[in-house]
């Protein structure tokens, strides 16, 4: 049934996230049944987005310009830089309006298994960066799993003598979460690190 | 219900409170019930196999089912294991992570080869160490894992050309997580102990005295802190570890000692002796359980008795609280009639 073409088209399916032999066939099957103007508008936005987007030369984001729009903004601070390890981390702490400075896109984490270091991490990349900008804090916004920690230790090490401020974000109970159900690691990292009340 | 499970086809069993004494020839599949039984307290066999390994040889698939009261409630699990498949349930909804079966049912597996614990390789006592503390006690587990994941990272990062930057990244966490996972250890023989201790006295009867050690990998100071010491060391055998490419010292190298009357079991017990230092340590097991959960586990001695004298095997039997359910599986239903449980006879299969 899946030869030629559509095979072909299934196998490419197949590379995206969270999508399995039996979803890559039925969403083959779906787009050579659907109208045919609408599924070739879904093919040329791909190719468009893919052909526009690429890393920002400043702070490595994805973007459809270069430099992208965060590092053109007049209005954000020079002196806060925010680490993150993906572009769609960058679009999550935008949505919490907490944060008014310039990002920096890794890519990556450190991970020996996968053959990461430095140069993967964009580390380089970051040095220049700091280099050209005059950075006071830098904000480590980075997962919190063993490749995080990893990442975290490296570049607070690695920067402790140029940054005056190093940071990353606290590890705790969840708003709205339950201390009966955080587990230990969790709820002694959250006692470790508790907050005078004046300080909300 | 087991469908599948092993030797089993097709069968259905019913177990008093107390449990039941499970006899039959040799290969009527005895452990086999014993293994399903526990199979709903950790989501995989205790025998160190792939789950498909527990499927019968005429089919590709099984399904068992197994109701148990705990407190008054019905906690119905059932699994299905095809290949590379597993699915379990319980009460309906699907359990997700294995490790989130650990709360429900608890279970201690006395082991014909637990007394390779004692004279086997130390990554036996570890094992019996981090599978007693991670039914214990949940951030343990949690911490293992953790530890665990850090040092695979490590240890291939060791193999390969090196930053020492990246390497401290990885130190850094290493002894924080592996310290962490000492200290949890060490509070845990901290009771541990003492009651081996009385158990071991009361099975020999007053006649010898069982002492237990926790051994570091590390030269230990009384002085300083678990993590200092380790990072002090791990700095010390740089080279070697590089040269090595292994992680050459944390609670993943540490060991128990157990010794009678001063002398290591390891080399110095008979198997008698090493029976009963076993057989007292999965007793505390049970026992820790049921101080800090309030919970009494199922017992499971897989013939572990019969090695040992009439005294010895009349001692244990003083030991057992007698809220355990408990399950024997033995050849020989004979030696196991002062435990007073039901007789299941099980029959070779034509």
């Amino acid at each position: 049934m899946f030869t030629g073409t559509l095979a072909l088209l299934v196998q490419h399916l197949k590379k995206l996230p969270g999508i399995g032999n039996k979803s890559a066939r039925r969403m083959a099957m779906h787009l050579i049944r659907m109208n045919k103007a609408e599924a070739i508008a879904l093919a040329e936005s791909i190719k468009t987005a893919v052909e526009k987007y690429r890393n920002c030369s400043v702070c490595n984001l994805l973007s459809e310009d270069d430099p992208c729009q965060f590092c053109r903004a007049p209005n954000r601070r020079d002196d806060l830089l925010c680490i993150v390890e993906n572009t769609q981390d960058v679009y999550l702490i935008e949505e919490t309006n907490e944060f008014n400075g310039r990002y920096f896109v890794l890519s990556n984490l450190l991970s020996p298994i996968d053959g990461i270091g430095p140069d993967q991490i964009n580390f380089p990349a970051l040095c220049e960066y700091l280099r050209q900008h005059q950075v006071k804090e830098i904000i480590l916004a980075l997962n919190p799993s063993a490749e995080g920690e990893s990442t975290i230790n490296f570049l607070a090490a690695e920067l402790a003598t140029e940054i005056g401020k190093i940071t990353r974000l606290s590890t705790g109970i969840p708003f709205g979460g339950d201390i009966e159900y955080t587990t230990s690691i969790t709820l002694g990292n959250a006692l470790k690190r508790r907050y005078k009340v004046n300080d909300q | 219900m087991l469908r599948n499970f092993r030797n089993f086809s097709d069968v259905e069993f019913d177990f008093y409170k107390s449990g039941a004494l499970i006899s039959g020839e040799n290969g009527t599949g005895k452990t086999n019930l014993l293994e399903a039984i526990s199979f709903f307290a950790f989501g995989k066999s205790f025998r160190n196999c792939h789950d498909t390994d527990l499927i019968n040889f005429s089919s590709d698939h099984l399904h068992i089912r197994g109701e148990f009261v705990k407190n008054e409630h019905i906690l119905q699990f059932e699994s299905g294991i095809e290949k590379n498949r597993k699915k379990i349930s319980l009460n309906g909804s699907r359990i997700n992570r294995t490790s989130n079966l650990y709360k429900f049912i608890k279970t201690v597996y006395f082991s014909p080869e637990d007394v390779e614990f004692l004279s086997g390789a130390p990554v036996f006592r570890r094992n019996f160490l981090d599978q007693a503390l991670s039914q214990y006690s949940f951030s343990y587990l949690e911490l293992l894992r953790r530890y665990s994941h850090i040092l695979k990272q490590r240890n291939i990062l060791l193999k390969t050309e090196y930053e020492n930057a990246i390497k401290k990244s990885w130190d850094k966490q290493l002894i924080n997580y592996g310290s962490k996972l000492i200290d949890c250890r060490l509070k845990y023989l901290d009771s541990f102990i003492p009651r081996l201790q009385k158990n071991y006295q009361c099975i020999s009867a007053n006649r010898e005295n069982l002492s237990l050690k926790y051994r570091y990998s590390f030269p230990r100071r009384e002085s300083e802190s678990l993590s200092s010491d380790l990072e002090e060391y791990l700095e010390e055998i740089a080279g070697q570890e590089k040269e090595t490419g292994h992680t050459l010292a944390g609670p993943h190298l540490d060991d128990l000692q157990f010794e009678i009357d001063n002398h290591p079991v390891r080399s110095f017990a008979s198997q008698g002796q090493k029976r009963s230092t076993a057989i007292s340590a999965r007793l505390v097991q049970a026992e820790m359980i049921r101080v800090k959960d309030s919970e009494t586990p199922i017992l499971m001695f897989d013939d572990v008795l019969a090695d040992l004298d009439k005294i010895r095997t009349r001692n244990i039997i003083k030991l057992l609280h007698s809220d355990h359910q408990i399950f024997i599986a033995s050849p020989n239903a004979a030696i196991y009639k002062d435990f007073k449980l039901k007789e299941i006879k099980l029959e070779l299969l034509p």
